[in-house]
Protein backbone atom coordinates (compact mmCIF):
# COMPACT_ATOMS: atom_id res chain seq x y z
CA UNK A 1 0.00 0.00 0.00
CA UNK A 2 2.84 2.36 0.86
CA UNK A 3 4.38 1.55 -2.45
CA UNK A 4 1.10 2.19 -4.25
CA UNK A 5 0.69 5.53 -2.51
CA UNK A 6 4.01 6.89 -3.68
CA UNK A 7 3.43 5.48 -7.18
CA UNK A 8 0.02 7.18 -7.31
CA UNK A 9 1.56 10.45 -6.18
CA UNK A 10 4.06 10.13 -9.04
CA UNK A 11 1.27 9.20 -11.43
CA UNK A 12 -0.60 12.38 -10.54
CA UNK A 13 2.63 14.28 -11.26
CA UNK A 14 2.53 12.72 -14.78
CA UNK A 15 5.39 10.31 -14.21
CA UNK A 16 5.27 7.69 -16.97
CA UNK A 17 7.33 5.25 -14.92
CA UNK A 18 4.61 5.24 -12.24
CA UNK A 19 1.95 4.45 -14.82
CA UNK A 20 4.13 1.69 -16.21
CA UNK A 21 4.57 0.07 -12.76
CA UNK A 22 0.89 0.39 -11.83
CA UNK A 23 -0.01 -1.09 -15.22
CA UNK A 24 2.28 -4.05 -14.56
CA UNK A 25 0.60 -4.61 -11.22
CA UNK A 26 -3.07 -4.25 -12.19
CA UNK A 27 -3.45 -4.69 -15.97
CA UNK A 28 -3.80 -8.49 -15.68
CA UNK A 29 -6.71 -8.34 -13.24
CA UNK A 30 -8.41 -5.56 -15.22
CA UNK A 31 -7.83 -7.31 -18.56
CA UNK A 32 -9.41 -10.46 -17.15
CA UNK A 33 -12.55 -8.56 -16.12
CA UNK A 34 -12.83 -6.80 -19.48
CA UNK A 35 -12.29 -10.08 -21.38
CA UNK A 36 -14.94 -11.93 -19.40
CA UNK A 37 -17.39 -9.10 -20.01
CA UNK A 38 -16.86 -8.44 -23.71
CA UNK A 39 -15.58 -11.88 -24.83
CA UNK A 40 -13.48 -10.43 -27.63
CA UNK A 41 -9.71 -10.23 -27.27
CA UNK A 42 -9.21 -7.40 -29.76
CA UNK A 43 -11.88 -5.22 -28.20
CA UNK A 44 -10.66 -6.14 -24.72
CA UNK A 45 -7.13 -4.99 -25.57
CA UNK A 46 -8.42 -1.68 -26.91
CA UNK A 47 -10.55 -1.20 -23.81
CA UNK A 48 -7.61 -2.03 -21.53
CA UNK A 49 -5.45 0.55 -23.28
CA UNK A 50 -8.30 3.06 -23.19
CA UNK A 51 -8.79 2.40 -19.46
CA UNK A 52 -5.19 3.10 -18.59
CA UNK A 53 -5.16 6.14 -20.85
CA UNK A 54 -8.07 7.47 -18.77
CA UNK A 55 -6.15 6.56 -15.60
CA UNK A 56 -3.26 8.64 -16.93
CA UNK A 57 -5.37 11.60 -17.97
CA UNK A 58 -7.73 11.65 -14.97
CA UNK A 59 -5.26 10.59 -12.27
CA UNK A 60 -5.80 13.75 -10.25
CA UNK A 61 -9.47 12.83 -9.85
CA UNK A 62 -8.60 9.69 -7.90
CA UNK A 63 -9.17 10.25 -4.16
CA UNK A 64 -7.30 7.68 -2.07
CA UNK A 65 -9.43 8.47 1.01
CA UNK A 66 -12.50 7.09 -0.79
CA UNK A 67 -11.10 3.73 -1.76
CA UNK A 68 -8.35 1.62 -3.27
CA UNK A 69 -6.67 2.45 -6.57
CA UNK A 70 -7.63 -0.95 -7.95
CA UNK A 71 -11.33 -0.26 -7.24
CA UNK A 72 -11.11 3.04 -9.08
CA UNK A 73 -9.48 1.47 -12.15
CA UNK A 74 -11.95 -1.46 -12.02
CA UNK A 75 -14.89 0.95 -12.16
CA UNK A 76 -13.39 2.85 -15.11
CA UNK A 77 -12.79 -0.40 -17.04
CA UNK A 78 -16.25 -1.73 -16.23
CA UNK A 79 -18.02 1.47 -17.33
CA UNK A 80 -16.08 1.64 -20.59
CA UNK A 81 -16.81 -2.02 -21.35
CA UNK A 82 -20.51 -1.64 -20.51
CA UNK A 83 -20.70 1.38 -22.84
CA UNK A 84 -19.28 -0.66 -25.70
CA UNK A 85 -21.60 -3.60 -24.91
CA UNK A 86 -24.65 -1.33 -24.80
CA UNK A 87 -23.87 0.18 -28.18
CA UNK A 88 -23.37 -3.26 -29.70
CA UNK A 89 -26.56 -4.54 -28.08
CA UNK A 90 -28.63 -1.66 -29.45
CA UNK A 91 -27.28 -2.28 -32.94
CA UNK A 92 -27.89 -6.01 -32.77
CA UNK A 93 -31.39 -5.61 -31.34
CA UNK A 94 -32.53 -3.10 -33.93
CA UNK A 95 -31.06 -5.09 -36.78
CA UNK A 96 -31.86 -8.67 -35.96
CA UNK A 97 -33.18 -10.20 -32.74
CA UNK A 98 -31.93 -13.69 -33.49
CA UNK A 99 -28.32 -12.55 -33.44
CA UNK A 100 -28.65 -11.30 -29.90
CA UNK A 101 -29.75 -14.70 -28.61
CA UNK A 102 -26.85 -16.31 -30.41
CA UNK A 103 -24.37 -13.90 -28.87
CA UNK A 104 -22.98 -16.50 -26.51
CA UNK A 105 -21.84 -18.58 -29.48
CA UNK A 106 -20.26 -15.70 -31.36
CA UNK A 107 -17.23 -15.31 -29.18
CA UNK A 108 -13.71 -14.75 -30.38
CA UNK A 109 -11.83 -15.77 -27.26
CA UNK A 110 -9.91 -18.67 -25.76
CA UNK A 111 -12.37 -20.63 -23.55
CA UNK A 112 -9.85 -20.73 -20.69
CA UNK A 113 -10.01 -16.94 -20.42
CA UNK A 114 -13.63 -17.30 -19.28
CA UNK A 115 -12.79 -19.76 -16.51
CA UNK A 116 -12.30 -18.54 -12.96
CA UNK A 117 -9.24 -19.29 -10.90
CA UNK A 118 -8.13 -19.20 -7.31
CA UNK A 119 -10.21 -19.13 -4.18
CA UNK A 120 -13.45 -18.39 -6.03
CA UNK A 121 -13.35 -21.92 -7.49
CA UNK A 122 -13.64 -23.44 -4.04
CA UNK A 123 -17.03 -21.74 -3.52
CA UNK A 124 -20.41 -23.44 -3.85
CA UNK A 125 -21.68 -23.27 -7.43
CA UNK A 126 -24.42 -20.67 -6.73
CA UNK A 127 -22.04 -18.48 -4.72
CA UNK A 128 -19.48 -18.70 -7.47
CA UNK A 129 -22.05 -17.82 -10.10
CA UNK A 130 -23.29 -14.81 -8.13
CA UNK A 131 -19.77 -13.44 -7.82
CA UNK A 132 -19.04 -14.16 -11.48
CA UNK A 133 -22.16 -12.29 -12.63
CA UNK A 134 -21.60 -9.06 -10.71
CA UNK A 135 -17.84 -9.00 -10.61
CA UNK A 136 -16.70 -10.49 -13.89
CA UNK A 137 -19.70 -10.08 -16.19
CA UNK A 138 -20.56 -6.56 -15.11
CA UNK A 139 -24.18 -7.23 -14.29
CA UNK A 140 -25.93 -5.18 -11.63
CA UNK A 141 -27.38 -6.93 -8.61
CA UNK A 142 -30.85 -6.45 -10.14
CA UNK A 143 -29.87 -7.98 -13.47
CA UNK A 144 -27.94 -10.79 -11.81
CA UNK A 145 -30.74 -11.97 -9.49
CA UNK A 146 -33.08 -12.10 -12.49
CA UNK A 147 -30.50 -14.06 -14.42
CA UNK A 148 -30.12 -16.56 -11.55
CA UNK A 149 -33.87 -16.50 -11.02
CA UNK A 150 -33.67 -15.92 -7.26
CA UNK A 151 -35.09 -13.03 -5.20
CA UNK A 152 -32.85 -9.97 -4.86
CA UNK A 153 -32.52 -10.47 -1.09
CA UNK A 154 -31.37 -14.05 -1.59
CA UNK A 155 -28.92 -12.97 -4.23
CA UNK A 156 -27.47 -10.34 -1.91
CA UNK A 157 -26.96 -12.93 0.80
CA UNK A 158 -25.21 -15.19 -1.79
CA UNK A 159 -22.76 -12.39 -2.41
CA UNK A 160 -22.25 -11.74 1.30
CA UNK A 161 -21.65 -15.42 2.07
CA UNK A 162 -19.40 -15.84 -0.95
CA UNK A 163 -17.26 -12.93 0.16
CA UNK A 164 -17.11 -14.26 3.72
CA UNK A 165 -15.90 -17.63 2.47
CA UNK A 166 -13.38 -16.00 0.18
CA UNK A 167 -12.04 -13.97 3.07
CA UNK A 168 -11.58 -17.10 5.13
CA UNK A 169 -9.72 -18.76 2.29
CA UNK A 170 -7.48 -15.75 1.86
CA UNK A 171 -6.88 -15.62 5.63
CA UNK A 172 -5.98 -19.32 5.58
CA UNK A 173 -3.56 -18.94 2.70
CA UNK A 174 -2.14 -15.88 4.43
CA UNK A 175 -1.61 -17.83 7.69
CA UNK A 176 -0.16 -20.67 5.62
CA UNK A 177 2.32 -18.29 4.10
CA UNK A 178 3.10 -16.88 7.54
CA UNK A 179 3.55 -20.45 8.82
CA UNK A 180 5.95 -21.27 5.98
CA UNK A 181 7.80 -18.02 6.57
CA UNK A 182 8.07 -18.85 10.28
CA UNK A 183 9.25 -22.35 9.51
CA UNK A 184 11.97 -20.90 7.32
CA UNK B 1 -29.68 5.56 5.08
CA UNK B 2 -27.93 4.20 8.15
CA UNK B 3 -25.19 1.71 8.85
CA UNK B 4 -27.56 -1.19 9.37
CA UNK B 5 -29.43 -0.85 6.05
CA UNK B 6 -26.13 -0.32 4.36
CA UNK B 7 -24.80 -3.64 5.59
CA UNK B 8 -28.01 -5.62 5.20
CA UNK B 9 -28.85 -4.39 1.72
CA UNK B 10 -25.41 -5.19 0.33
CA UNK B 11 -25.09 -1.56 -0.76
CA UNK B 12 -21.42 -1.51 0.17
CA UNK B 13 -20.74 -4.31 -2.33
CA UNK B 14 -22.69 -2.49 -5.00
CA UNK B 15 -20.77 0.67 -4.14
CA UNK B 16 -17.45 -1.08 -4.62
CA UNK B 17 -18.65 -2.56 -7.92
CA UNK B 18 -19.71 0.91 -9.08
CA UNK B 19 -23.40 0.08 -9.47
CA UNK B 20 -24.76 3.04 -7.48
CA UNK B 21 -25.78 6.52 -8.61
CA UNK B 22 -23.99 9.68 -7.51
CA UNK B 23 -26.43 10.51 -4.71
CA UNK B 24 -26.12 7.05 -3.14
CA UNK B 25 -22.38 7.19 -3.49
CA UNK B 26 -22.18 10.50 -1.64
CA UNK B 27 -24.32 9.14 1.23
CA UNK B 28 -22.11 6.09 1.56
CA UNK B 29 -18.94 8.16 1.43
CA UNK B 30 -20.28 10.35 4.26
CA UNK B 31 -21.05 7.30 6.40
CA UNK B 32 -17.65 5.79 5.70
CA UNK B 33 -15.90 8.99 6.66
CA UNK B 34 -17.72 9.18 9.99
CA UNK B 35 -17.73 5.50 11.02
CA UNK B 36 -14.38 3.81 11.63
CA UNK B 37 -15.85 0.32 12.04
CA UNK B 38 -17.79 0.63 8.80
CA UNK B 39 -14.66 1.91 7.06
CA UNK B 40 -12.71 -1.11 8.29
CA UNK B 41 -15.42 -3.40 6.91
CA UNK B 42 -15.35 -1.54 3.63
CA UNK B 43 -11.55 -1.75 3.43
CA UNK B 44 -11.79 -5.51 3.94
CA UNK B 45 -14.41 -5.75 1.18
CA UNK B 46 -12.24 -3.81 -1.24
CA UNK B 47 -9.22 -5.95 -0.39
CA UNK B 48 -11.28 -9.10 -1.05
CA UNK B 49 -12.46 -7.82 -4.40
CA UNK B 50 -8.91 -6.88 -5.30
CA UNK B 51 -7.61 -10.32 -4.32
CA UNK B 52 -10.37 -11.88 -6.40
CA UNK B 53 -9.32 -9.80 -9.36
CA UNK B 54 -5.59 -10.45 -8.98
CA UNK B 55 -6.16 -14.20 -8.60
CA UNK B 56 -7.99 -14.22 -11.91
CA UNK B 57 -5.51 -11.99 -13.73
CA UNK B 58 -4.84 -12.76 -17.37
CA UNK B 59 -1.62 -11.13 -18.63
CA UNK B 60 -2.48 -8.89 -21.58
CA UNK B 61 -0.23 -8.94 -24.67
CA UNK B 62 2.88 -6.76 -24.31
CA UNK B 63 1.73 -4.86 -27.39
CA UNK B 64 -1.03 -3.14 -25.38
CA UNK B 65 1.46 -1.63 -22.95
CA UNK B 66 3.85 -0.47 -25.64
CA UNK B 67 0.94 1.13 -27.53
CA UNK B 68 -0.25 2.77 -24.31
CA UNK B 69 3.17 4.21 -23.50
CA UNK B 70 3.60 5.36 -27.10
CA UNK B 71 0.17 7.06 -27.01
CA UNK B 72 1.07 8.85 -23.77
CA UNK B 73 3.68 10.76 -25.68
CA UNK B 74 1.07 11.99 -28.18
CA UNK B 75 -1.62 12.73 -25.59
CA UNK B 76 -3.46 15.88 -26.75
CA UNK B 77 -2.91 17.90 -23.56
CA UNK B 78 0.73 17.00 -23.18
CA UNK B 79 2.99 16.96 -26.16
CA UNK B 80 1.23 17.78 -29.44
CA UNK B 81 2.31 21.40 -29.39
CA UNK B 82 5.89 20.32 -28.89
CA UNK B 83 5.55 17.77 -31.66
CA UNK B 84 4.04 20.26 -34.11
CA UNK B 85 6.65 22.81 -33.09
CA UNK B 86 9.32 20.23 -33.74
CA UNK B 87 7.80 19.56 -37.14
CA UNK B 88 7.68 23.28 -37.78
CA UNK B 89 11.23 23.55 -36.63
CA UNK B 90 12.21 20.78 -39.00
CA UNK B 91 10.46 22.44 -41.92
CA UNK B 92 11.96 25.75 -40.82
CA UNK B 93 15.37 24.15 -40.78
CA UNK B 94 14.81 22.63 -44.22
CA UNK B 95 13.40 25.91 -45.54
CA UNK B 96 16.38 27.70 -44.02
CA UNK B 97 18.80 25.33 -45.70
CA UNK B 98 16.97 25.64 -49.02
CA UNK B 99 16.91 29.44 -48.71
CA UNK B 100 20.61 29.54 -47.87
CA UNK B 101 21.42 27.33 -50.83
CA UNK B 102 19.27 29.49 -53.09
CA UNK B 103 20.88 32.65 -51.70
CA UNK B 104 24.35 31.20 -52.21
CA UNK B 105 23.46 30.22 -55.77
CA UNK B 106 22.11 33.72 -56.45
CA UNK B 107 25.17 35.39 -54.96
CA UNK B 108 27.34 32.98 -56.92
CA UNK B 109 25.45 33.77 -60.14
CA UNK B 110 25.74 37.51 -59.54
CA UNK B 111 29.42 37.15 -58.80
CA UNK B 112 29.98 35.10 -61.94
CA UNK B 113 27.90 37.57 -63.99
CA UNK B 114 29.96 40.53 -62.74
CA UNK B 115 33.13 38.53 -63.38
CA UNK B 116 31.91 37.84 -66.93
CA UNK B 117 31.25 41.57 -67.44
CA UNK B 118 34.69 42.43 -66.09
CA UNK B 119 36.29 39.91 -68.41
CA UNK B 120 34.29 41.30 -71.37
CA UNK B 121 35.43 44.84 -70.54
CA UNK B 122 39.01 43.71 -70.19
CA UNK B 123 38.75 41.87 -73.51
CA UNK B 124 37.46 45.07 -75.15
CA UNK B 125 40.34 47.05 -73.68
CA UNK B 126 42.80 44.43 -74.87
CA UNK B 127 41.23 44.48 -78.34
CA UNK B 128 41.45 48.28 -78.41
CA UNK B 129 45.06 48.18 -77.25
CA UNK B 130 45.74 45.56 -79.87
CA UNK B 131 44.27 47.73 -82.63
CA UNK B 132 46.21 50.73 -81.35
CA UNK B 133 49.37 48.69 -81.29
CA UNK B 134 48.71 47.45 -84.82
CA UNK B 135 48.17 50.97 -86.11
CA UNK B 136 51.23 52.13 -84.17
CA UNK B 137 53.21 49.35 -85.78
CA UNK B 138 51.93 50.42 -89.22
CA UNK B 139 52.87 54.01 -88.47
CA UNK B 140 56.24 52.89 -87.18
CA UNK B 141 56.76 50.73 -90.26
CA UNK B 142 56.01 53.69 -92.52
CA UNK B 143 58.33 55.85 -90.45
CA UNK B 144 60.97 53.14 -90.46
CA UNK B 145 60.77 52.90 -94.25
CA UNK B 146 61.01 56.67 -94.51
CA UNK B 147 63.84 56.77 -92.03
CA UNK B 148 65.61 53.94 -93.82
CA UNK B 149 65.18 55.74 -97.11
CA UNK B 150 66.46 58.96 -95.55
CA UNK B 151 69.30 57.16 -93.83
CA UNK B 152 70.32 55.37 -97.01
CA UNK B 153 70.12 58.60 -98.89
CA UNK B 154 72.21 60.37 -96.25
CA UNK B 155 74.93 57.73 -95.97
CA UNK B 156 75.16 57.36 -99.75
CA UNK B 157 78.78 58.23 -100.81
CA UNK B 158 77.45 60.45 -103.59
CA UNK B 159 75.50 62.57 -101.13
CA UNK B 160 76.82 66.03 -100.39
CA UNK B 161 76.04 67.80 -97.12
CA UNK B 162 75.22 71.53 -97.05
CA UNK B 163 74.50 73.42 -93.83
CA UNK B 164 72.11 76.39 -93.95
CA UNK B 165 72.91 78.78 -91.12
CA UNK B 166 70.39 81.36 -89.94
CA UNK B 167 70.98 85.05 -90.83
CA UNK B 168 70.16 88.08 -88.66
CA UNK B 169 66.42 87.38 -89.04
CA UNK B 170 66.75 83.97 -87.39
CA UNK B 171 70.23 83.60 -85.94
CA UNK B 172 69.64 80.32 -84.13
CA UNK B 173 68.29 78.54 -87.22
CA UNK B 174 70.35 75.68 -88.65
CA UNK B 175 69.17 73.28 -91.36
CA UNK B 176 71.29 70.42 -92.69
CA UNK B 177 70.58 69.44 -96.29
CA UNK B 178 71.75 66.26 -98.09
CA UNK B 179 71.88 66.59 -101.83
CA UNK B 180 72.61 63.72 -104.21
CA UNK B 181 73.09 64.94 -107.72
CA UNK B 182 73.25 61.40 -109.15
CA UNK B 183 69.97 60.15 -107.77
CA UNK B 184 68.60 63.72 -107.80
CA UNK B 185 67.30 63.79 -104.24
CA UNK B 186 67.25 66.38 -101.48
CA UNK B 187 66.72 65.51 -97.81
CA UNK B 188 66.75 68.12 -95.04
CA UNK B 189 67.00 68.03 -91.26
CA UNK B 190 64.86 70.86 -89.81
CA UNK B 191 65.47 69.97 -86.20
CA UNK B 192 67.07 73.34 -85.40
CA UNK B 193 64.55 75.57 -87.23
CA UNK B 194 62.80 77.89 -84.73
CA UNK B 195 59.06 77.30 -84.43
CA UNK B 196 56.72 79.59 -86.40
CA UNK B 197 53.29 80.93 -85.47
CA UNK B 198 50.21 79.11 -86.75
CA UNK B 199 49.80 81.54 -89.75
CA UNK B 200 53.20 80.93 -91.39
CA UNK B 201 55.31 78.16 -92.92
CA UNK B 202 58.93 77.84 -93.98
CA UNK B 203 59.30 77.30 -97.70
CA UNK B 204 62.43 76.15 -99.58
CA UNK B 205 63.60 77.55 -102.91
CA UNK B 206 66.30 76.69 -105.46
CA UNK B 207 68.08 79.55 -107.28
CA UNK B 208 68.52 78.65 -110.95
CA UNK B 209 70.15 81.42 -113.00
CA UNK B 210 68.59 84.14 -110.79
CA UNK B 211 65.15 82.58 -110.67
CA UNK B 212 63.72 81.11 -107.42
CA UNK B 213 62.06 77.76 -108.01
CA UNK B 214 59.82 76.18 -105.36
CA UNK B 215 61.26 73.09 -103.65
CA UNK B 216 58.32 72.61 -101.25
CA UNK B 217 56.83 73.77 -98.00
CA UNK B 218 58.66 72.49 -94.91
CA UNK B 219 56.33 70.42 -92.75
CA UNK B 220 55.97 71.55 -89.13
CA UNK B 221 55.71 68.02 -87.65
CA UNK B 222 58.67 66.35 -89.36
CA UNK B 223 62.32 66.85 -88.64
CA UNK B 224 63.64 64.83 -91.63
CA UNK B 225 61.89 65.37 -94.93
CA UNK B 226 62.46 65.02 -98.66
CA UNK B 227 62.28 68.11 -100.84
CA UNK B 228 62.05 68.44 -104.62
CA UNK B 229 65.40 68.25 -106.48
CA UNK B 230 65.90 71.06 -108.92
CA UNK B 231 68.49 70.68 -111.74
CA UNK B 232 71.26 73.24 -111.99
CA UNK B 233 70.40 74.87 -108.68
CA UNK B 234 73.09 77.30 -107.53
CA UNK B 235 71.86 77.83 -104.00
CA UNK B 236 69.25 76.62 -101.50
CA UNK B 237 67.10 79.25 -99.73
CA UNK B 238 64.47 79.15 -96.96
CA UNK B 239 61.92 81.94 -96.50
CA UNK B 240 59.00 82.53 -94.17
CA UNK B 241 55.77 82.48 -96.14
CA UNK B 242 52.04 82.63 -95.33
CA UNK B 243 50.53 79.28 -94.25
CA UNK B 244 50.53 76.75 -97.10
CA UNK B 245 53.38 78.36 -99.03
CA UNK B 246 53.68 80.99 -101.77
CA UNK B 247 54.15 81.11 -105.59
CA UNK B 248 57.04 83.57 -105.28
CA UNK B 249 59.45 83.90 -102.41
CA UNK B 250 59.14 86.82 -100.02
CA UNK B 251 62.84 87.72 -100.23
CA UNK B 252 62.63 90.15 -97.31
CA UNK B 253 61.90 87.19 -95.07
CA UNK B 254 64.76 84.95 -96.14
CA UNK B 255 66.15 83.30 -93.02
CA UNK B 256 69.01 81.23 -94.44
CA UNK B 257 70.72 80.16 -97.62
CA UNK B 258 73.70 78.14 -98.84
CA UNK B 259 75.54 78.02 -102.17
CA UNK B 260 76.01 74.66 -103.85
CA UNK B 261 79.49 73.89 -105.23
Amino acid sequence: MQNDNSLIRDLKAKDERALSLLYDKYSGAIYSVILKMIRDEGKAQNLLQDTFMTVWEKAERYDETKGRFYTWVYRIAKNKTLNVLRKTDVLIQTDDFSVHTNKEDAISIEPEYLELNGAVTTLDAHHKEAIELVYFKGLTHKEAHQQMDVPLGTFKSYIRQALKQLRETYAKSLSLILLILNAL
Amino acid sequence: MDKKTLLENGLLEQYVLGELNTEQCEQIEQLLASDVELKAHFDQLEADFENLGLENAIPPPALVKSKLLKDLKTTPNETPKVVTLNKNNNTKVYLGIAASVAALLMIGSFWMYSQLNDVKEQLQIVEMNNTELNSTIEVLNVKLKENNASFNAIINPDTEQYILKGNALSPEAKVVSYVNHKSKSVIINTERLPELDADHDYQMWADVEGEMINMGVISKDKTIMTMAYIDDAESLNITIEPLGGNDHPTVERLVTNVYLR
